[in-house]
């Protein structure tokens, strides 16, 4: 299929899309869950959420230059650590640099790596593929960082009595701390390899049906998916790695001392 | 007799649940004789188990001095200083897995050595504490408490320490269990010339085995000497009012 041939929609054919969502609050009504304004709200944020952001694209793939996109991808970012702050209920010492620097660094290296060596991209900064590509990764990796983080903040919380006996019989820090980090890493990719696991049986991934429904053809389509959902999972692995690595050092001194436990993050 | 362990001026502060700074330890001043067993004794809340913290540096003191034979603590490499100066923690944690799992821990976490389950060592040192060799092939975590509180004994002795310091080794033991510890507390300072540290608020179980007693209260050292002078003529307000009061009496 051409992809010139995509059907196009009106912002009639909108409305009428829109006419679901009313349904659905009228529903909502009906049952007497009081949703309907939060559900109106939410689909209005929705609305002018995606134009802004597909202004913005529009706007940043005229430009077609590497910077405003470094900047659109570091605001992503920003965002990613913000909503993992907000996620965790205990935030780790050094909660910031962590996991922003954990986030920057292992997102910004699988994404990179796919573009340049997997798929090849020329120029490298292409941003009807870095964009979105990178915004599944941030994404996903997001979710990862929050289960790392929140997992190891609940470890190292419950298991002191454990980390301090270790410790008492001459474990370095980093081995004290082992059970704790690995089971917090385990935790950061169960939603990875659940998706892996489910992927084409239980739903359609959304990149691929979104591949599809422009006019790819769907064996390329799957390759994209399976490429995309590796790359998801390599950047997942990184990332949550890096916030364990350094997240897990932070909850102790250079001379292998549990630091006093930190209050509750606030919200 | 030569003193093991100094301490001088030790301070310490920790930070209270409303942000600010409160004064754990004031200026402690203490000497451990070498080869003797010398029990801390004070009150809850005066600042002991801080204090035995610090021995190991599981935390870092905030003023003074903690010399180890002469040697300040805070120059020697801390993982070096905690194989020489064994902790045994107030509440005995059983890593999963058996009492052999568990003896053999402390070798694997130093990077020596890890001795066989068919090591004498390891049924030496259980009799010494107290506790069958046949426990060795145990679930750990089935132990009861008292059994529990041997084997952490164990686990911080086989590597082989210069001193043994305990923060309230029996405060969850009733008390012929925690009598019976405390004997053979006392047995292996005796047969190994080991030098033990002993926190605990019971005053009697102090009386029954310390060589020495050091009275810790709200931060401060306020009398230390032969445990034998100390419990019949005690010369500190604070010390009197605790023996007249009874407390400790009951772990």
């Amino acid at each position: 299929m051409n992809p010139a041939a995509i059907i196009q929609l009106s912002l009639p054919d909108l409305a009428a899309a829109f006419g679901l969502i009313l349904l659905a609050a009228a529903l909502a009504r009906l049952q007497g869950a009081g949703q309907g304004r939060d559900l109106l709200w939410s689909a209005l944020r929705m609305v002018a959420q995606l134009l802004a952001v597909g202004y913005l694209l529009h706007f940043i793939f005229a430009l077609d230059h590497p910077l405003p996109i470094l900047l659109l991808l570091l605001v992503m970012a920003a965002f990613a650590v913000q909503t993992v702050a907000a996620r965790v209920k205990r935030r780790m010492p050094r909660f910031y640099p962590v996991v922003g620097g954990a986030i920057l660094i292992g997102c910004g290296g699988t994404t990179m790596l796919f573009c340049t060596l997997i798929i090849g991209l020329t120029p490298w900064y292409d941003p009807r593929y870095l964009i979105p590509l990178a915004g599944m990764i941030i994404g996903n990796s997001m979710t990862g960082a929050s289960l790392a983080a929140e997992r190891l903040a609940g470890e190292m919380a419950e298991r002191r009595e454990q980390i301090e006996t270790a410790l008492c019989l001459g474990a370095p820090a980093r081995l004290a701390a082992r059970e704790a980090v690995a089971n917090a890493f385990r935790a950061a990719l169960i939603p990875s390899i659940n998706a892996m696991a489910a992927m084409g049986i239980v739903f359609l991934p959304g990149m691929m049906t979104g591949q599809i429904l422009s006019g790819t053809e769907p064996i390329l389509a799957v390759r994209y998916q399976i490429a995309i959902m590796c790359v998801i999972t390599g950047s997942v692995a990184a990332t949550a790695f890096l916030i364990l690595l350094f997240g897990g050092r932070s909850y102790f001194t250079p001379e292998h001392q549990l630091r006093e436990e930190s209050p509750p993050a606030r919200g | 007799m030569a003193a093991e362990l100094r301490l001088e001026q030790v301070c310490k502060c920790r930070r209270d649940r409303q942000g600010g700074m409160v004064e754990i330890l004031r200026g402690v001043d203490l000497e451990i004789p070498a080869g003797e067993l010398t029990a801390i004794v004070g009150p809850s809340g005066g600042g002991k188990s801080t204090l035995v913290r610090l021995l190991n540096r599981l935390e870092e003191s905030d003023g003074g001095h903690i010399l180890l034979r002469g040697v300040e603590l805070k120059s020697l490499p801390v993982l070096e200083l905690r194989r020489r100066v064994g902790l045994v923690l107030q509440k005995p944690f059983m890593f999963p897995g058996t009492v052999l799992d568990n003896l053999q821990l402390p070798f694997r976490y130093q990077g020596n050595a890890v001795p066989a389950g068919s090591d004498p060592r390891l049924g030496e040192v259980l009799r010494r504490c107290g506790l069958s060799p046949e426990l060795l092939k145990r679930e750990a975590r089935s132990l009861s408490i008292g059994q529990q509180q041997r084997v952490s004994l164990a686990r911080t002795l086989l590597p082989g320490p210069e001193l043994l310091v305990l923060d309230e080794p029996t405060s969850a033991l009733d008390r012929p269990t925690g009598d019976r510890l405390a004997d053979t507390l006392r047995g292996i300072c005796r047969d190994r010339q080991l030098t033990v540290v002993m926190v605990t608020h019971d005053l009697r179980l102090a009386g029954r085995v310390a060589d020495h007693l050091a009275y810790l209260e709200a931060g401060r050292i306020c009398e230390a000497g032969p445990a034998a002078t100390l419990l019949e003529t005690p010369a500190s307000p604070e010390l009197c009012r605790f023996l007249a009061g009874g407390e400790g009496e009951d772990a």
